[in-house]
């Protein structure tokens, strides 16, 4: 289907009506999705969503309505109750819409062999995934395994004038497992892999490296409690520092005052190395984007530079109630109404490979997954150690178990040690591993 | 035309075992922060998903389209995803179980005492700013959605269902800020029924003063001390745990996997004083499923009955392995998802023990409430959870109040550490949410629980 042009219409009978403004937003994604779990195959799926979102603005207020269901009548039948919120909704004069923009096509994000890949291409992928896994060692064991392809569209059209639309591509590898040997049952730990390009995919590898870290955790100690360091696997620095972070940047959290930097704009942050940048135009990147979800074209942004709090995530409303302008963060899909979302994530500045940071470690522990909780309001973070190691005078004594940490990421930030030059691409996230110091480690 | 007439035809056409899923939701969702509605939205997500059984394999392909040639071609497309699927799949799907079938219409869906969205955003803005005008408070958040689904399940052995539910559910959020530090108290509930039925138990107001005064009472509280104590864990913990830490292990599909229960139908795996349960049944409570994804008709099940292992939770494939009956945990959250083997209400149920009892014979623990930020459990039933509320007791009473504090620890152990059972049985996941690669609308509870957990709270030295 022409999305355009069904959007068009709909702009174009929405201005016949009694309203100021209108967008309409619409998203397609075509999945094939393989799991495996019980080391066995389950259900090979396919599924094709396409969907729309009607906003208007009348008087001051804004109402928002959504269907997947793609019939005029429907549309109309949407149109009319985005209409109706509108009318019982306050008024705020931070209801906008952005205006025509440049854009600036990111490139690479779409396989061109994509149309090629068919569910059993899917199921194929994954079968080699999964057996180079269990192949390893036969005491590991696959909790689940997941192979999925997405091609997804959005198209977006607004009575300002903006009109875009935009494929991607996105191929995912995931597999959570443990080892297992008599009644001896590792914590489990899990893998990722993304990319816009299959090719960049490398399953075997990434299912050896998982299965080699749950047979190493199987013959886990305790240790006594300590303070010391703690160096955060990409996973871990996902959950205790990336989501934090993303969390105290996103506009909607600044306006709305539960962000712990509401006013540190230009302050000093974390440690003067540390960097941290949302980046739209990666060519190839998972979370790119050549506009965001109001047709706002979508840069590079810095959001810490050299350890200092430089800007925050906005869409067209957070970004009025703070007299400043859309960086291009609107996110969402066609259910709901724009929200802010970054789009490659990434946090840099390190200059270190994993081994050298270890071997400059006195007395510490490598987190290779963190299960627990980090409240991002205050920045607290507390909870169990998997897969960890002890690491002593500069080398891993043991794997060890019932391990717990805690802190505060706000704080921890001015006391990164170290920082690994080579990132993890989760989602759309790409971190390193960082080495806090002065953590309490809660042993036995 | 009649949306049961066209699935009835693309399921005659299929030469395999098929499943037609007709799922029509619509949702509202309003969102009220700091004085400002952050969101109201109206959407509706319609389709079908289609699940075909071929050479012992599962296909499913999901569609929006609900006309004829591309019903036909979901139907083709999961019987051939099931096709290609079943030349790898080492273990063959044999047969499949059957429960109860639904037969005809399952309604528990009166909108009578509904009120217009108008009125609904007042009262929300109403409450937020309530929350907002309190001392020491910074911020307020209400959020509400309502769920009205709408489902038609067809299988080829001729099951024929319909079911309809309204389910709504509310959280009150409070962020507090003294200047020196700031918390968060959160307060919610949900519901399968009307819109009165939300504030059962809890009015607007009553959530409200509680979101309040759990921040305000954070903000003055110190941090604990870690170590292992016995405890009294309130209603909403005990679902935690009974659904997050145990509930997992016990579904059929993680026990086939190796979780830490496989092979222990029989065996005492809790105190004796313990008896869990999962049942769609439950009344008015979030997690009322009426009828399965697969079309069964929701059952009790008996998790651990006196602290022995009795039941697992089923599908009606993993019901055919054991050779048992499912009981109505096959779900799917939107026609685009495949049925799973999910939890429904999952709880502890009641004792003798009141409350007062239970704290009177502490000399050095704590009373914790509510769930925190964050809470995870694996396979081998380790968690750790973020508590929101707690409080020391200290010679058989409630005193000071303390922040921070995570409970770990494996949850069988900490069931079988249970030595008194509340008689206050209380349904407590308010607006919750299990995730498990799709979402479920659950409830959990139980009575007040005292057991022994392992406390991570501050140490000295912390970096502050």
């Amino acid at each position: 289907m022409d999305e355009i042009k069904f959007a068009n219409n709909i702009v174009s009978k929405a201005k016949e009506m009694d309203i100021d403004d209108v967008e309409v937003f619409y998203n397609s994604s075509k999945n094939l999705d393989v799991v495996w779990e019980k080391g066995d195959l389950q259900i090979p799926k396919t599924d094709l969503y396409q969907g729309f979102g009607i906003r208007v603005f009348k008087d001051g207020s804004t109402g928002f309505s959504s269907s997947n269901i793609l019939n005029e009548e429907e549309a109309e039948k949407v149109l009319k109750r985005a209409i109706e919120i509108a009318e019982v909704t306050p008024s705020d004069e931070s209801n906008v819409l952005p205006k025509k923009d440049e854009i600036d096509y990111v490139e690479d994000i779409v396989d061109e062999r994509n149309d090629d890949i068919k569910l059993v291409n899917a199921v194929e992928k994954g079968k080699e995934f999964v057996e180079s896994f269990l192949n390893y060692d036969k005491r590991v064991k696959l909790d689940s395994a997941n192979f999925s392809t997405r091609l997804s569209k959005r198209a977006i059209v607004n009575s300002k004038g903006i009109e875009a639309v935009e494929e991607k591509t996105v191929f995912e590898s995931m597999a959570m497992a443990f080892a297992r040997e008599g009644e001896n049952v590792s914590s489990f730990d899990l893998s990722f892999q993304t990319a816009c390009k299959l090719s960049e995919l490398n399953l075997k590898e990434e299912a050896e490296e998982l299965a080699e870290k749950v047979v190493n955790s199987l013959d886990a100690e305790s240790v006594e409690s300590f303070e010391g360091s703690v160096i955060l696997s990409p996973f871990s620095v996902l959950s205790v520092l990336a989501s934090p972070l993303n969390f105290a940047v996103n506009g909607e959290n600044v306006i709305n005052g539960i962000s712990p930097w509401t006013d540190k704009i230009g302050e000093e942050v974390a440690i003067p190395e540390l960097s941290v940048i949302d980046d739209a135009h990666i060519a190839g990147g998972v979370g790119s984007r050549s506009f965001d979800r109001e047709g706002v074209s979508s840069e590079r942004l810095d959001i810490i530079k050299d350890g200092k709090l430089t800007n925050f995530l906005h869409n067209s409303y957070t970004a009025h109630k703070m007299d400043s302008e859309s960086t291009g963060h609107a996110g969402g899909g066609a259910q709901s109404k724009p929200g802010v979302s970054p789009s490659n994530f990434i946090i840099d500045g390190g200059d270190k490979n994993l081994e050298e940071i270890i071997k400059d470690t006195d007395k510490g522990i490598l987190v290779n997954r963190f299960s627990g909780n980090a409240d991002p309001v205050s920045g607290d973070f507390s909870g169990v150690v998997k897969g960890g190691k002890y690491i002593e005078n500069g080398e891993i004594v043991k794997s060890v178990k019932g391990v717990m940490i805690a802190g505060n990421v706000y704080k921890l930030l001015k006391n990164i040690s170290a920082m690994t030059k080579k990132k993890q691409f989760i989602h759309n996230f790409r971190l390193p591993h960082v080495r806090f110091e002065d953590v309490s480690i809660t042993g036995e | 035309m009649n949306v049961i007439k066209k699935l009835k035809e693309a399921l005659e056409k299929s030469e395999h075992w098929t499943e037609i899923r007709y799922h029509h939701r619509q949702q509202t969702s309003i969102e009220i922060k700091n004085g400002e509605v952050s969101k109201v939205e109206d959407s509706t997500l319609a389709g079908v998903g289609v699940r075909c059984l071929v050479n012992g394999c599962w296909g499913f392909a999901a569609t929006a389209d609900m006309s004829e040639e591309a019903l036909a071609k979901a139907v083709r497309e999961a019987a051939s995803a099931a096709r290609v699927g079943s030349t790898l799949r080492k273990k063959k799907i044999e047969k499949i179980a059957e429960g109860e079938m639904a037969q005809g219409e399952y309604i528990y869906a009166d909108e009578g005492d509904d009120v217009q969205l108008k009125e609904k955003i007042d009262r929300f803005l109403n409450a937020e700013e309530l929350i907002r005008n309190k001392e020491d408070i910074i911020s307020g958040i209400v959020n509400y959605s309502k769920y009205n689904d709408k489902k038609i399940i067809l299988n080829t052995e001729g099951t024929q269902a319909e079911v309809k539910d309204i389910k709504h559910d509310i959280g009150v959020v409070a962020v507090g800020n003294n200047g020196t530090s700031q918390e968060v108290g959160s307060v919610s509930a949900g519901v399968t029924g009307g819109w009165n039925d939300l504030f059962a138990e809890k009015s607007m107001m009553e959530m409200v003063e509680e979101a309040v005064n759990i921040a305000r009472t954070k903000l003055e509280a110190e941090y604990a001390q870690g170590g292992e104590y016995t405890v009294i864990l309130d209603p909403m913990l005990v679902g935690v745990l009974a659904h997050e830490a145990i509930g997992h292990t016990v579904e059929a599909d993680f026990v086939m996997s190796g979780s830490i229960v496989q092979d222990k139908i029989g065996e005492k795996v809790a105190s004796e004083k313990v008896t869990m349960i999962d049942d769609g049944n439950v009344e008015k409570t979030a997690g009322m499923t009426l009828v399965d994804d697969e079309g069964t008709v929701a059952q009790k099940t008996t998790i651990i009955e006196d602290g022995i292992l009795n039941e697992y939770l089923h599908n009606r494939e993993s019901a055919a392995e054991f050779a048992v009956k499912p009981k109505g945990n096959a779900r799917a959250f939107t026609y685009r998802d495949e049925p799973l083997i999910r939890m429904t209400n999952t709880y502890i149920e009641e004792g003798d023990s009141s409350f007062e009892e239970m704290v009177s014979e502490i000399d050095n623990g704590y009373y914790l409430k509510g769930l925190g930020q964050g809470g995870q459990a694996d396979a081998n039933a380790e968690f750790m959870f973020g508590v929101q509320e707690a409080y020391k007791i200290e010679d058989g009473q409630i005193t000071d109040p303390v922040k921070g504090i995570t409970i770990s620890g494996q949850a069988f152990n900490v069931l079988n550490s249970v030595d008194a059972v509340g008689d206050d049985l209380r349904f407590a996941l308010g607006r919750g949410y299990c995730g498990k690669g799709q979402l479920a609308k659950v409830d959990a509870g139980g009575p007040h629980l005292r057991c022994k957990v392992t406390i991570g709270g501050k140490q000295e030295g912390d970096v502050q």
